[in-house]
């Protein structure tokens, strides 16, 4: 299986005021094509930053990250974002959708800053393959939390990434929500794209392929 | 979709406050419009009157400060500064001279200082010498005690030919001979009066505020003015029309500060409203921000969408205002108009042509995005993991 992101021995330091805070200790970690990975551990145990390292929102403190086999772990802004553009799509627990704009034009977004032409009907037929078809030209506040959830996973995959993020994506939902959403999850997989997932729900962990626990900012055995 | 239709909806996301920070900038292009107007109208409109229009090619004064002398008047005294009569008749002798107007300017306010009117005394020449002079009603003076009205003080005096006015500061009665066509200036206010009676009445027998004088040829303008030069007493100036002008466009110069103030306190209003809107949009909007930097969004694009925003704001408040302005111009000039002290023209004395239209929005434009690159910076700055993780 081909490597989309590999994490070489990556520790992570924040300033928070003058303290230090060790987020990453020294883990190494490798997404393939077709992985369905579950990232587990408690609060502040550093997962959301291994994903964020993951998907190039951060250069590491220390140790390498490279994507489809280029080392980027110090590289530029701007290449970062175009990494963040074409390789990888972000899913997070509050939707972060524009409120003024339609659910077609939120699930359109990203192609503003990749540059990509994509016909309205391809948009159209992403929306319905998430089950939104009847809900295109609505705003985000007419629709329940497990929809706008659907509409920001449309999103993620406008630019066909091979990779999908997704921090906590039922964080926010009610349990039928949450279950549409988890099947969502299932079907991106299902159609050969790679899917990490920061949860603490059990049921979405145990849909995973591969679950990893994070304890203290290590991988644990 | 655009980045433009992201940062058009972006706006809309808080109305009130986009169209208050558009007002702002639209109060300060409608005043930089009207200001830029006015300066530019003014100007032409005095050289039109005093260069163009009148005929009249030279002045003869006497040495002083026209400002006090002008300030006197104003107040209803008598200016201190007389030209001799005897002067008229060295300048008529002069072969390039066409034709010379002695006259006598002065006012008379009311005891309780709520009017005042202003009265020339001429002579027949003035009708040679001021094309745009003309009687639409009676005739020239018939008697010592004839005056002829300009439009506006025959409407307020509500008379006609041969009806009676009464002047209450020098207890004299005047018959109206005949009213002039209104030209929109100085005349349409102003009690005309034969000269003689006008030195008897302020006691300035043989004085004259000034002479002036028309030229057979304009070519010989500055031979006539260095002859009279020479052969007048050192007191005497002699004006060119366009020096003239220039000095009245002097005495502007302090209502063209104030008008300029005007527009510099507008536009600190806008300033610091867009400077506030922009700072306030991208501090509420900081998860979004780097939300769009996760989907790819590049500092450049946050950069061109914050500016952006500023530019459909201010550039929407500049077209409106830049109407607005146009809108307001005849209620300017006639504001103006009645706080103009040193000259009243003829005519508009505002000018808005396309490239000052042009000008005062491109302006306001410019600043709203120079305010706009603070925020925009802060925005661009933004970085993800920091402030998705810690808001």
């Amino acid at each position: 299986m081909n490597s989309i992101v590999k994490l070489d021995t990556v520790s992570k330091i924040y300033r928070r005021g003058r303290e230090e805070v060790q987020a990453i200790k020294n883990v190494s970690f490798e997404i393939f094509e077709g992985d369905q990975i579950a990232i587990c551990g408690p609060s502040g145990s550093g997962k959301t930053t291994l994903l964020n390292l993951a998907g190039c929102m951060d250069h590491p403190t220390t140790g390498t990250i490279s994507v489809e086999g280029k080392e980027v772990g110090q590289a530029s802004e701007s290449v970062l974002a175009d990494i963040r553009s074409r390789t990888v799509g972000f899913v997070f627990q509050q939707f972060f959708l524009i409120p003024t704009l339609t659910v077609l034009e939120n699930a359109a977004l990203p192609l503003i800053f990749s540059n990509r032409v994509v016909p309205r009907d391809q948009v159209v037929s992403l929306l319905e393959s998430v089950g939104l078809g009847h809900r295109l030209d609505h705003l985000p506040g007419q629709l329940s939390g497990g929809e706008m959830q659907r509409v920001a996973v449309a999103r993620a995959l406008i630019n066909e990434p091979r990779l999908v993020l997704a921090d906590e994506p039922t964080g926010n939902l009610d349990s039928r929500s949450a279950a549409s959403v988890i099947e969502l999850f299932d079907s991106l997989h299902s159609r050969g794209i790679a899917v990490v997932i920061v949860t603490h729900n059990p049921e979405l962990a145990a849909r995973c392929r591969k679950v990893v626990r994070i304890e203290d900012g290590t991988i644990a055995v | 979709m655009k980045l433009a239709k992201l940062a058009g909806n972006n706006l809309r996301r808080t109305p009130a406050r986009s169209v208050l920070t558009a007002v702002s900038v639209l109060i300060a292009t409608a005043t930089l419009t009207v200001v830029l107007s006015v300066d530019r109208g003014y100007s032409k409109a005095v050289e039109r009157d005093l260069v163009e229009k009148t005929g009249v090619h030279l002045y003869i004064t006497k040495e002083g400060c026209p400002i006090e002398a002008a300030a006197v008047i104003a107040q209803g005294g008598l200016s201190p500064l007389y030209v001799e009569e005897n002067l008229v008749d060295k300048v008529r002798a002069i072969p390039e001279v066409a034709a010379v107007l002695p006259f006598q300017l002065f006012t008379a306010t009311t005891k309780d200082g709520s009017r005042t009117d202003i009265f020339m005394g001429i002579t027949e020449e003035i009708r040679t010498i001021r094309p745009d002079w003309i009687i639409t009603n009676g005739g020239w003076f018939s008697a010592e005690n004839s005056v002829i009205l300009g439009s506006q003080i025959a409407q307020i005096e509500n008379v006609a030919p041969g009806d009676k006015l009464y002047s209450e500061k020098y207890d004299k009665e005047f018959v109206v001979s005949g009213i002039l066509a209104q030209n929109w200036g100085q005349d349409d206010g102003t009690i005309f009066l034969p000269l003689k009676t006008a030195q008897k009445m302020i006691e300035r027998k043989g004085k004259l505020s000034a002479i002036a004088i028309k030229l057979k040829d304009i070519s010989q303008l500055q031979n006539v003015t260095l002859k009279l030069r020479g052969d007048l007493p050192k007191e005497y100036y002699v004006l060119g029309s366009k020096e003239l002008s220039d000095g009245i466009l002097g005495f502007f110069s302090a209502t063209r500060v104030i008008m300029f103030v005007m527009v510099v306190v507008a536009f600190g209003v806008s300033v610091f409203g867009i400077l506030n809107t922009m700072l306030m949009a991208v501090m509420e909007r900081r998860r979004e921000m780097a939300y769009l930097k996760c989907v790819g969004a590049k500092r450049r694009d946050i950069l061109g969408l914050v500016t952006l925003e500023s530019l459909i704001l201010c550039s929407a408040g500049a077209i409106a205002g830049a109407g607005i302005g146009l809108a307001l111009m005849p209620a300017a000039d006639h504001l103006l108009r009645g706080l103009l002290i040193a000259y009243i023209p003829a005519g508009s004395i505002t000018d808005p042509t396309l490239p000052l239209i042009s000008l005062s929005i491109l302006l306001t434009v410019a600043v709203g995005v120079l305010c706009a690159l603070y925020p925009a910076w802060k925005a661009a700055s933004i970085v993800p993991m920091e402030v998705l993780r810690n808001e």
